[in-house]
């Protein structure tokens, strides 16, 4: 003790070139020119874009407009687009969750190999681009009878080409389903491996049948490992074109392909902006819905636990 | 509360379970009496959690059956068995209040709220918890979560009540407490208990019989004053307290007493039946040993020669660590009065001779 107090006073003090502070900025100002240059900057323009007004020559400039975003709502054709968006992004998140539970929980309770072999399989897909992992479904999924799926269905006896799945939502919902669910089940399976196994045996013993247990127990303690996923999974959805571009056709439109057509094909910036500026304004609601939902959970649970 | 079913035995019967190559638990066989509180006592590994699980419905006899009450359940799954169990980390959930946990099982078996809340009410007031109903458990102290996990057990009038070292997360002072409180209740409902401990004093303190388990096997069965006193072996007689060992032959008999002469010099009565076993290994507790100075050289008529090494003081009693002759560690507790440590006569390197009475003398199989 004594010793050791001893050298720290004889060390020869040496002083800071810069103060704490402005160490800490000096560190942090690469990445932050960095983000401004390239995040803040362009959201900015964007933001700004979609508020301005087009003229015929294409130059874009005040007056301030918010017609764009009004054609976006009343627009019955716009509309439908934020609508199909919407709807492919929660049917997704919730098909995701379905298919991620049984794999999550085999990932978390399975014995070691099992275990990281299922973690190994539902990682893998991440390896392969989505545009290659989209253009397996499109043969899968296609409409004609070359359609993997239809000329199974033939084969059992459906008849010719049974379905027409191909150039829908449920087409993208399918694919999306296919490419998300990794991020559906990591953060899933995170949350159910730091659940005391305990808790489902005590259950268990205290006369709960197997399911019971599960929606009892395992289900509302894996909430936030649920959340995460579905907010992420609804977010990227959401904000997809590559998947909507090549299996939605003009049936599933989504935002993201609108975007992309208002800018090659339509010309019109503004609206563009506009469609960009809903499509953060959806994941950034899905974000901050959720956050809002926990804490407000954890909110009532310190209520009842301080009730007395 | 008060009428809580009535009590029931339980029958284990060559009880076997074999994970790949390894046998965790082997041909256990064991009758426990109704309203009676068995402990499983057992270094770790020695099969006796597996043994509790098996009982319980966790883990899949390998062979074997178990019966409660003389129904055969080895193969009724866990949740219709009916029976309560405390875990070691009590297992409450998380996101249940008090009062929701205790209810839990109640609501599983298809009570009505009306039915449910006046007996979660008396389960709480047993274990007197009755203001915290509300309360998350993570609100609780330690020793509060396992009283109500012990009220969640017992509320659902269980056929049997499954300890699992309930607790081993307490500290001492705790834990003490905890063990007559729930030895109480149990005793009170009469519900028919297995407690599964490494803590021999929990074990003695808790259990009207104790098992002693070893590599899967009973190593043996009594009460805790049998186990104590009478160890079978010498693996008992170490697990349980502290032992001296002496190796001896049998060198006459009479008088109901074997002579034996032991391997460290010196001799002793042994009051044995002459049983035709000629080498022998006899046990005795520390704090049976009385020590005597003893002359250079000189041997003592009844006892063994000792050289001290060591004088530990310890409060009720002081330590004296000794050698003997074939290198065998020996040691005495000696009980210290007011004002005069017992110890204080002796001292490292002093040639002593420890002696005892015969009735402390037990012969124990040599494994």
């Amino acid at each position: 003790m004594t010793a050791s107090v001893l050298q720290a006073t004889d060390m020869p003090t040496r002083r800071a070139v810069l103060p704490k502070w402005l160490a800490g900025i000096a560190i942090l100002l690469p990445a932050l020119a960095f983000l401004f240059t390239f995040l803040v900057l362009p959201s900015i323009i964007l933001l700004s874009y979609s508020v301005l007004t087009q003229s015929e020559s294409g130059d874009i400039s005040l007056p301030l407009t918010l017609s764009s975003y009004q054609r976006l709502v009343s627009g019955p054709a716009y509309r439908h687009v934020v609508m199909t968006t919407l709807r492919v992004s929660v049917l997704t998140s919730l098909f995701a969750s379905l298919l991620a539970y049984p794999l999550a929980m085999a990932i978390a309770y399975g014995k070691p190999l099992f275990s990281r072999i299922t973690m190994i399989l539902v990682v893998l897909p991440m390896v392969v681009s989505v545009v290659v992992r989209t253009y397996g479904w499109q043969l899968v999924l296609g409409n004609s009878n070359t359609g993997v799926l239809n000329w199974l269905l033939q084969l059992i006896g459906f008849g010719p080409a049974p379905v027409k799945v191909m150039f829908t939502e449920w087409a993208i919902v399918i694919a999306s389903v296919h490419v998300f669910l990794p991020l559906m089940v990591l953060p899933l399976a995170a949350s159910l491996g730091r659940i005391n196994p305990s808790l489902n045996e005590a259950a268990r013993m205290l006369g709960a049948p197997a399911w019971r247990a599960f929606l009892r127990i395992t289900l509302p303690l894996s909430v936030p490992g649920l959340l995460a996923g579905l907010t992420i999974v609804f977010s990227l959805t959401a904000a997809s074109y590559v998947t909507p571009q090549m299996v939605g056709g003009n049936r599933g439109l989504m935002l993201g392909v609108l975007l992309e057509q208002q800018i090659n094909t339509s010309f019109d910036w503004p609206m563009a902006a506009a469609i960009a500026s809903v499509m953060v304004a959806i994941a950034l609601g899905a974000n901050v819905g959720v956050e809002w939902l926990v804490g407000r959970r954890a909110a009532a649970r310190l209520r009842r636990s301080r009730a007395r | 509360m008060a009428g809580s079913g009535t009590a029931t035995d339980l029958a284990l019967s060559g009880l076997t379970k074999v994970y790949g190559t390894n046998t965790a638990v082997a041909g256990v066989t064991l009758r426990i009496g109704a309203g009676e509180m068995v402990a499983l006592l057992g270094p770790s590994g020695c099969g006796k959690t597996t043994t509790l699980r098996m009982i319980a419905g966790l883990v899949e006899p390998t062979e074997g059956d178990v019966l409660i009450g003389g129904f055969r359940v080895t193969r009724i799954p866990v949740h219709r068995r009916n029976i309560g169990m405390l875990f070691q980390n009590y297992a409450l959930f998380p996101h249940m209040s008090v009062a929701e946990n205790v209810a839990f099982g109640l609501q599983m078996r298809g009570l009505a709220k009306a039915e449910i809340r006046p007996k979660v009410e008396a389960a709480l007031s047993l274990v007197r918890l009755g203001d915290y109903a509300d309360r998350l458990p993570s609100a609780l102290s330690g020793g509060q979560q396992q009283r109500v996990a012990l009220a969640r057990a017992i509320v659902i009038e269980p056929n049997l009540l499954l300890l699992d070292e309930p607790l081993g997360a307490l500290d001492r002072n705790l834990r003490e407490n905890m063990q007559v409180e729930i030895r109480q209740i149990q005793k009170r409902l009469g519900i028919t208990a297995v407690l599964v401990t490494h803590d021999q004093e929990e074990a003695l303190t808790m259990a009207d019989r104790v098992v002693i388990m070893r590599g899967g096997k009973l190593e043996q069965v009594g009460t805790p004053e049998q186990i104590y006193s009478r160890p079978a072996s010498r693996f008992v007689a170490s697990f349980i307290g502290t032992s001296n060992f002496l190796r001896g032959n049998v060198a006459g008999y009479g008088g109901g007493m074997l002579r034996v002469s032991l391997a460290a010099g010196g001799q002793v009565l042994v009051p044995w039946p002459d049983d035709g076993r000629r080498e022998v290994l006899i046990s005795v507790r520390p704090e049976a040993v009385a020590l005597a100075p003893l002359a250079e050289g000189a041997m003592p008529e009844i006892g063994v020669p000792a050289t001290v090494q060591q004088v530990v003081y310890r409060g009720q009693t002081t330590h004296v660590h000794m050698q003997l002759a074939d290198g065998e560690p020996f040691v005495a507790f000696l009980p210290n009065r007011v004002g005069e440590s017992a110890g204080q006569s002796f001292a490292a390197g002093d040639k002593v001779s420890a002696s005892w009475s015969p009735q402390s003398n037990w012969l124990v199989s040599d494994a």
